[in-house]
């Protein structure tokens, strides 16, 4: 079952295919996220190489010591799994370094794309990456140790210049770790107010949502399915309960009961009426995404009424757990103060 | 995911296989030797969290509903479906 990923000890199955997310990931977060941002202060004047060379700390951060296992096969696995949380670590980071610096703003490569203002001959190269896995693996520690000390040199010349708090970052760390729906709030904001990531989102899924920092999760493919005038989608996995725990936390209880994973297929327009009080309009189509672990579907909803006029950041309160899974249209500005209608679940217990 | 060559494209009317004992074993029930719509191409899709081996190309296909259970719904359930499920009509 898919949900056994959930469990930290559950075994990799395929070391390649790891390796090659955490070198694809690592490359792009580098050369498109992190450090066009460094040379852009750079040529600028604003934070100079020279400020992060006095910002780096004087001793080597201690190298990551690989798990230590007895059979060789548990020693690689557990050497993926520390790159793993260091790639997440590091993402983090560049998210939470993306401050202002004296007004200069976070420049990211696929913003400059999707403006136009992008030359690609000053794209930064990506490393090559290839041979045994236990090379690639030791290529990766390696290139892991030094990309991090060139990010913690930046983090400390941006406290060094004033720009950034530790502790407003510490704090802001702990926010962004969890996967919650925090990160389903912000795709589907993001999406209702720029239409070139909405198309990115629906082609790509997964790594349109790396613009956002968030990471984008190790499970399969996300689809996303758009709710329009002519169509309301509903998510269910009948097999199971695969959900895209990895982006948007916790599946909620009722989303794996028997009772809403048979009858939402049967009778979904009957179902969304009766377990969640959802009047779907007679004109509308309903669709159900029966949902396998291979692709992880969100209902990306309609924008509400009356909200034309409304920042990025308040169109996220209005969306709601069972939004992202299509049992509720997003909040109306007047349900968003209504507390009883926050993240409702079936209006009685499925089971 | 891979570029694969996909066999079939949006729009095409494929039938789902009543068995296909070598395929991926978590092809709904409900929808097998049923007739549907490709609506998306997702190509191959490397799952290494759950599957050991990577399967043939994936699509979305969209049934409609009162053909799936015989009710007189004009609502739809789309379900992604590994090719070699699938077969041309």
């Amino acid at each position: 079952m898919a949900e056994s990923a959930n469990r930290p000890h559950s075994h990799m199955q395929d070391f390649e295919a790891h390796i090659r997310a955490v070198e694809e990931d690592l490359e792009y977060y580098r050369t498109k996220r992190f450090e066009p941002r460094v040379l852009y202060l750079h040529r600028r004047g604003v934070l100079t190489l020279y400020d992060l060379l006095e910002a780096a700390p004087s001793a080597e951060p201690a190298a990551a010591t690989a798990h230590a296992g007895d059979h060789e096969h548990d020693a690689l696995e557990g050497r993926i799994r520390a790159l793993e949380d260091r790639l997440d670590a590091y993402v983090k980071t560049i998210g939470l370094t993306g401050v202002p610096v004296r007004g200069t703003r976070m420049v990211i490569d696929d913003g400059r794309v999707e403006r136009g203002d992008y030359d690609p001959a000053f794209r930064i190269a990506k490393k090559p990456h290839g041979g045994p896995l236990d090379e690639r693996v030791a290529h990766l520690e390696a290139d892991m140790s030094r990309y991090e000390r060139l990010l913690h040199a930046f983090t400390r010349a941006l406290v060094a210049a004033g720009a950034l708090d530790p502790g407003e970052m510490d704090r802001q760390r702990a926010q962004i770790g969890q996967p919650s729906i925090e990160n389903g709030a912000r795709i589907v904001a993001r999406a209702w107010v720029d239409p070139i990531f909405k198309q990115a989102l629906i082609e790509k899924g997964r790594e349109a949502v790396r613009e956002l920092d968030i990471p984008p999760g190790r499970l399969g493919k996300m689809g996303v399915a758009e709710n329009t005038p002519g169509v309301h989608n509903v998510v269910v996995c009948t097999l199971c309960s695969c959900y895209p725990y990895d982006l948007l936390g916790d599946t909620p209880w009722w989303y794996k009961s028997e009772a809403y994973r048979e009858q939402i297929v049967r009778d979904p327009r009957g179902t969304l009426a009766s377990m969640f009080g959802l009047a779907v309009p007679a004109d509308v189509a309903v669709r159900v995404h029966d949902s396998t672990s291979d692709v992880r579907w969100i209902v990306l909803p309609r924008r509400p009424a009356g909200t034309e006029s409304w920042s990025e950041e308040e169109l996220a309160t209005l969306v709601t757990r069972e939004s992202l899974i299509g049992t509720a249209e997003a909040l109306s500005p007047a349900e968003r103060n209504d507390p009883r209608r926050r993240g409702a679940g079936p209006k009685e217990a499925a089971e | 995911m891979n570029d694969a060559a996909s066999r079939f494209g949006i729009g095409d009317r494929v039938r789902v296989k009543a068995a296909n004992p070598d395929g991926n074993p978590r092809t709904p029930a409900y929808i097998r030797g049923k007739t549907g719509i490709v609506t998306a191409v997702h190509g191959r899709i490397d799952n290494p969290v759950d599957h050991r081996g990577i399967y043939p190309a994936l699509y979305t296909v969209e049934f409609e509903l009162r053909h799936v259970f015989g009710t007189d719904s004009a609502d739809r359930i789309a379900s992604d479906i590994h090719e070699d499920w699938l077969e041309a009509l």
